[in-house]
């Protein structure tokens, strides 16, 4: 049931992954490391101090009784616990505002921007979104990844000062000397003994922290099992709660199988599961070892030490509680210690997995060249002998495609769905660079332009466009702020000026919850033609529309053909449509089938050649609407 | 602070069920789910932990006491190996089974999910449009998400609380032995702490909605950035700097209601070090005095003083454990008021029903009117209209003029206003309404495609599969081929959100494998709602004449707004305004130049234009 193939990394590769993941916490907040490495001091040192005064008062009980110095004693406590918690308090108020989900929001927005300041072939890879996901996968679920680096680092450097902190209260406990009348137990005062104690604190310290890590690692190296259970959970767990999918459900009883997996006690995480045998099994085994293992010889060799030591009087019982408190949180944090690096060597393969997707680098060839703001307009697009390969994919997209046209031309693209049609248009605005041949603006490569230039003029509306949940000015202007009268005027043009209307809010209306509760939600024809108004917003020479009217009905249909020349103006309009009527209107047509372009031509033309592809496609539904054929 | 507080303090809402009544369903939802270790190992671990806390309390006094007092060595020995095995097997057995608890408490948490998640798949249809239910479903979510979630969480909660009080009604005897005053005082103090700190403390969560609000807007900035629907437009209309920036403020606003949040807890912190200042001042000089008066010894002294401090924490580990309990069950309250909420359908109670594919059904719409809850004016009014069994009916008319209302009322997904939905002459709401689903097989626009096999999609089971019908069903609907062409074939697994390698059918595809789901299902009554709009019109006129064969001999009703592909029915009728405004047969109704003759034109005119060009 184990991954397959997955190892813990190596110390020292483990090791360079967290330093260099620190380096990107110090860079995200400097402020924010700071304050945890001074936390980290006081939080460390500070117990010292309640734990060498008391020993203190109990050291004057149980001799010389004063009760002056007893009092000063108390006193001293007493303030001193309430300084250190005062400044506690100060410490943890400027992490909380610093720290905590601040830093969160600042690791979790890294992955987000990185992706968007990818380039979209990249972007797009499957092998990037699995990667991406898999990243975040392991944090929600898992709690793996780059975000427990910080916290890991502050425990580690608090375990290693809490160490130095108790060495320094407890180095009288191995110089003082047991007196020479104890007899046998003088043994105590030996550094052979001495030495041979602290190595087998330091073993069984090692074990006890081994034998932890290793409980740990089985849910570090199941993390795929993991993490698919967690995919389905979150399906099928609610898939009821998918108002737009309730029909569908109830017609086809569909929660028998989500009760099947959600009730499924042999489920990853299930009492009859995988993790539950394994820590029935090993998980449980090996972390119950590691405790047995530091009380019997951690905790147990201290206590021997120190009470015979004392008994055999080599100093008073204050110090007697001095040294096994500080011994306590001395071995305490040697547990830590060992733990945080085990823990640290178990999270740096899913940290890697971050760095490996934040060094993705962009491929895309960035030329210098401006793309002339040209008062005319005048602009011409050619292809020549373009093909293009999906990455990871065997099989072309496109073949050999050359054509040519002109600004100010009515185009449309037509053909079955997968013919090509919606690549074309990816590699027309350079979201995707041809595997083979090239594309040209005015004569020139459009590699060689720059590359935000060159995407400037183009105005797409996909197929599967997305808006916001920001208001409807802010998604026709696609950006904070935009000039009201423009997207009113856009809107309008685009079909959607009856409703504006309607909105109480007018272009302040949002269109989702995320950012309001008042907000309203949009029709899909709705939410097409406001993406229409987008792409007029834009104002870009060319417009590109990929079947911009499903969603609408024949009427809303209608209008926007028939208002089609009057919103384009003068611009280029690409048209991709399996409404074939909705192609007559264009200028040219160009007919893609498997990839290939196989006819260019006006309508009149192509319905004319009874062999071709456009033909069949035409008649395929004109025939319902022709009378004669009808029949 | 206190006139903050209470200005802010969200209006009382009173849960349905008390924290007992709900500790008790989620213990009686152990003993169903056959979970009773739960039980067990929860007890066992409260055990432990006080065991183990006594443990501690006693070393140290102890083993000062025999060297204070020159006990004998072998004594000495003896005792701090006693102390070391008790030690040794409390936290190691705590340990083991604290890494076995959990699973318990997952498998209840997946079972509450399980019972939401059926509640809402066949819940009443109009209750998922209800205000209130949709409010208490929306709150159920938080409730079972993870594994802090209530819904989980409350175990340790309960078995919190049960330590506590076992921890203090121990402390209390141990140290009413030394004095009443001490231990009464120290109860007060902790009390007054927890009374001050409480409102302080809350603030985080008096102002969820504030903090919420930010989250949400964050959630929803990260899923733009990084998801896949929006990159396309995120790179043609530069809308990176506007994303970066509204994460930036997200962040700052975050920031800030941090600030003011950590600026009322500050006050908790200091209030809780004088307070601890005044409990120790106290206790050491009660105690001190009691040696010097030479009362009590310096072992005993060691111990009455952590157990003052341990006591003091059990106290206020009880009102601790008390209000996340309360917290916690408010929420699994809501759980409970979501599962009972009344069903206006009848299901289990009703007549049932057994669909009989080869009985001549008769469906019909006497006098129907329908509004949705929070309209002014019926979507539908007066409709009278009658499904014959065999026939196939298209209803046609503009998006929003009631087309697919007027389906969910044949479909039972809701009831009418007035007038009667009524099967065989049988009003509806008398039957079973899962019964009555039966009766239906659909395609609509919005489906889920399951993370299961090609066949289990089709057979909507992964248990009894018959695959000999599948394959044929997937024949039928023309999509032999592809899934033949794929690796793992009819085994081949489905929707890529939860398996990464599973295969990805195109928009063609999809709607043939629904079209073979509703063969599968050989229901008698057929309805499709708009199911090729994303088709390519090869496509599309090849699935209108699967839909005719496939309908053969059945009801049918189709929804449209291509006009053309309502050709295959025998009757049409026309929706405007909420009324059944035209109804006949294509020929009839253009025949009649009404309203459908005019669509017909709107949608055939550069069509018939370029027949006539042609010709």
């Amino acid at each position: 049931m184990r991954d397959k193939d997955k190892k813990l990394l190596s110390f020292k590769e483990s090791w360079q992954i967290n330093i260099r993941a620190i380096k990107l916490f110090w860079k995200l907040s400097p402020k924010r490391i700071v304050c945890r490495t001074v936390s980290c001091f006081w939080n460390a040192l500070t117990p010292y101090v309640g734990i060498w005064l008391s020993a203190l008062i109990i050291e004057e009980l149980a001799g010389a009784r004063s009760p002056e110095r007893l009092k000063t004693l108390v006193l001293a406590t007493l303030f001193s616990a309430a300084l250190i918690a005062l400044v506690q308090a100060l410490l943890n108020r400027i992490n909380h505002i610093e720290g905590d989900t601040t830093e969160w929001f600042q690791t979790d927005f890294m992955l987000s921007r990185k992706m968007m300041d990818l380039d979209f072939h990249i972007a797009d890879d499957p092998e990037t979104r699995k990667l991406l996901s898999t990243i975040r996968q392991n944090s929600n679920g898992g709690g793996w990844g780059i975000h427990l680096v910080a916290g890991n680092y502050e425990r580690l450097l608090q375990a290693v000062l809490s160490l130095l902190g108790g060495l320094t209260l407890t180095v009288s406990l191995f110089t003082s000397r047991v007196p020479e009348q104890a007899g046998s137990l003088t043994l105590l005062n030996s550094p052979l003994f001495i030495l041979l104690l602290l190595a087998a604190m330091l073993a069984a310290t090692l074990l006890s922290s081994a034998l932890s890590t290793k409980a740990d690692s089985y849910r570090a190296l199941n993390s795929s099992a993991h993490n698919l259970t967690n995919r389905l959970f979150s399906y099928l767990g609610f898939l009821g709660n998918n108002i737009h999918l309730a029909a569908d459900m109830r017609i086809y009883e569909q929660h028998h199988i989500c009760e099947k997996y959600n009730k499924d006690k042999t489920g990853t995480f299930a009492s009859k599961g995988m993790f539950a045998k394994l820590s029935r099994g090993p998980i449980g085994l090996y972390a119950g070892a590691s405790t047995a293992v530091s009380i019997l010889f951690l905790t147990g060799m201290v206590y021997f030490f120190v009470c015979l030591k004392a008994w055999a009087g080599a100093f008073g019982i204050g110090m007697v509680t001095q040294y096994i408190s500080a011994i306590s949180r001395f071995s305490g944090s040697i547990g830590t210690l060992f733990g945080t690096l085990g823990y640290m060597r178990n999270n740096a393969s899913f940290v890697k997995l971050t760095f490996d997707y934040l060094d993705i680098k962009n491929t895309m060839y960035q030329g210098s060249l401006t793309v002339e703001k040209r008062n005319d307009r005048q602009y011409e697009i050619e292809f020549r002998d373009v093909s293009f390969r999906y990455p990871g994919s065997d099989q072309y997209a496109l073949r050999h495609v050359s054509m040519k046209f002109n600004v100010g031309e009515r185009l449309a693209v037509v053909g079955m769905n997968g013919s090509g049609k919606t690549t074309f248009i990816k590699l027309l605005c350079r979201l995707y660079d041809p595997t083979e041949g090239i594309i040209l603006l005015n004569g020139i490569d459009i590699r060689k332009y720059n590359y935000d230039e060159y995407i400037a003029i183009f105005s797409v509306v996909f197929q599967d466009f997305s808006l916001t949940d920001f208001t409807l000015g802010q998604n026709v202007a696609a950006a904070e702020d935009y000039d009201g009268a423009k997207v009113e005027s856009c809107l309008t043009k685009a079909g959607f000026g009856e409703r504006l209307k309607t909105l109480s809010s007018g272009s302040e209306t949002y269109l989702g919850k995320s950012f309001s509760k008042e907000c309203v939600d949009m029709s899909g024809g709705e939410r097409q033609k406001i993406a229409l108004a987008r792409t007029l917003y834009k104002d870009a020479p060319f417009i590109v529309l990929d079947e911009p009217t499903a969603a609408l009905d024949p009427i809303a249909e209608a209008e926007i053909y028939s208002k089609f020349n009057e919103i384009i103006e003068d611009k280029t309009a690409i048209y991709i449509s399996h409404r074939l009527s909705s192609c007559r209107f264009c200028d040219s047509i160009l007919v893609f089938h498997k990839g290939n372009l196989v006819q260019q031509g006006s309508h009149d033309r192509l319905v004319a050649d009874e062999k071709g592809k456009y033909y069949e496609l035409w008649h395929a539904q004109a025939q319902y609407y022709d009378e004669k054929a009808a029949e | 602070m206190n006139h903050e507080s209470r200005k802010d303090r969200p209006k009382k809402e009173k849960p349905k069920y008390n924290m007992w009544q709900t500790s008790a369903f989620m213990i009686a939802l152990a003993w169903r789910e056959k979970e009773k270790k739960i039980l067990v190992l929860g007890l066992l671990l409260t055990a432990l932990s006080v065991g183990i806390n006594l443990t501690n309390l006693f070393i140290t006094p102890t083993i000062l006491g025999l060297v204070e007092d020159r006990a004998q060595l072998s004594l000495l020995i003896s005792a701090i190996a006693a102390f070391l095995a008790l030690s040794m097997a409390l936290n190691t057995a705590s340990t083991y089974i604290n890494r076995n608890w959990i699973y318990g408490k997952i498998t209840l948490r997946l079972s509450l999910v399980s019972l939401l998640n059926s509640k809402m798949a066949t819940t009443s249809y109009p209750n998922l449009y209800d205000d209130k239910f949709q409010k208490i479903a929306a709150k159920t979510n938080s409730a079972i998400n993870c594994n802090t979630a209530a819904g989980e969480a409350i175990w340790g909660t309960m078995f919190d609380l049960l330590e506590n009080l076992l921890g203090f009604a121990i402390y209390l005897m141990l140290l009413s032995a030394v004095s009443p005053v001490l231990f009464i005082l120290i109860t007060l103090i902790t009390l007054a702490g927890y009374f001050i700190n409480k409102p302080l403390n809350g603030y985080g969560y008096r102002h969820r909605e504030e903090s919420g609000a930010i989250e949400r807007g964050y959630w929803a900035v990260r899923q733009y950035a990084e998801g896949p629907g929006l990159a396309k437009d995120i790179r043609l209309f530069g809308m990176r700097p506007w994303l970066k920036e509204v994460y930036a403020k997200t962040v700052d606003a975050y920031k800030a209601f941090q600030r003011r949040e950590a600026n009322v807890t500050i006050w908790g912190r200091i209030v809780d070090l004088v307070l601890s200042f005044l409990r120790n001042a106290i206790v050491y000089a009660f105690l001190i005095r009691q040696v010097l008066a030479g009362d009590l010894s310096v072992s005993l002294f060691l111990l009455y003083f952590s157990a003052a401090g341990g006591f003091s924490s059990w106290v206020s580990g009880i009102l601790g454990s008390l209000l996340t309990l309360h917290g916690q069950s408010m929420e699994i309250s809501t759980i409970r008021e979501c599962l009972e909420y009344p069903e206006p359908f009848r299901f289990q109670d009703g007549e049932p029903l057994t669909a009989d594919p080869e009985h001549p059904y008769e469906l019909r719409l006497e006098n129907v009117s329908f509004r949705y809850p929070d309209s002014e004016k019926d979507i539908l009014s007066h409709v009278n209209l009658t499904l014959r069994p065999g026939e196939k009916l298209a209803i046609v008319g503009l998006n929003g003029a009631g087309k697919t209302t007027l389906i969910k009322l044949l479909c039972g997904f809701y009831d009418p206003d007035e007038g009667r939905v009524l099967l065989d002459g049988e009003d509806i709401r008398k039957y079973s309404r899962a019964d009555y689903y039966r009766l239906f097989s659909a395609v609509f626009q919005d489906f889920a495609l399951l993370p299961v096999t090609v066949a289990a999609n089709v057979a909507q089971t992964e248990d009894a599969i018959d695959i000999r019908k599948a394959k044929e069903c997937i024949e039928k609907a023309g999509l032999k081929e592809k899934i033949e062409s794929l690796p793992s074939q009819y085994e081949t697994l489905l929707n890529r959100e939860v398996h990464e390698d599973a295969v990805m059918l195109s928009g063609g595809e999809t709607q043939r494998l629904m079209l073979a789901r509703a063969l599968y299902k050989n229901a008698p009554f057929v309805v499709l709602d708009e199911p090729t709009a994303s088709l390519d019109p090869i496509a599309e006129a090849d699935l209108y004449s699967k839909y005719n064969d496939m309908t053969k001999g059945r009801s049918c009703v189709y929804i449209s707004h291509r006009l053309a592909s309502t050709r295959f029915c025998d009757r049409i009728i026309l929706i405007e305004d909420g009324l059944l405004a035209e109804e006949g047969t294509h020929e009839s109704l253009l025949a009649l130049g009404g309203r459908y003759a005019e669509l017909f034109e709107v949608q055939s005119k550069y069509y018939r234009e370029g027949e006539n060009d042609h010709a």
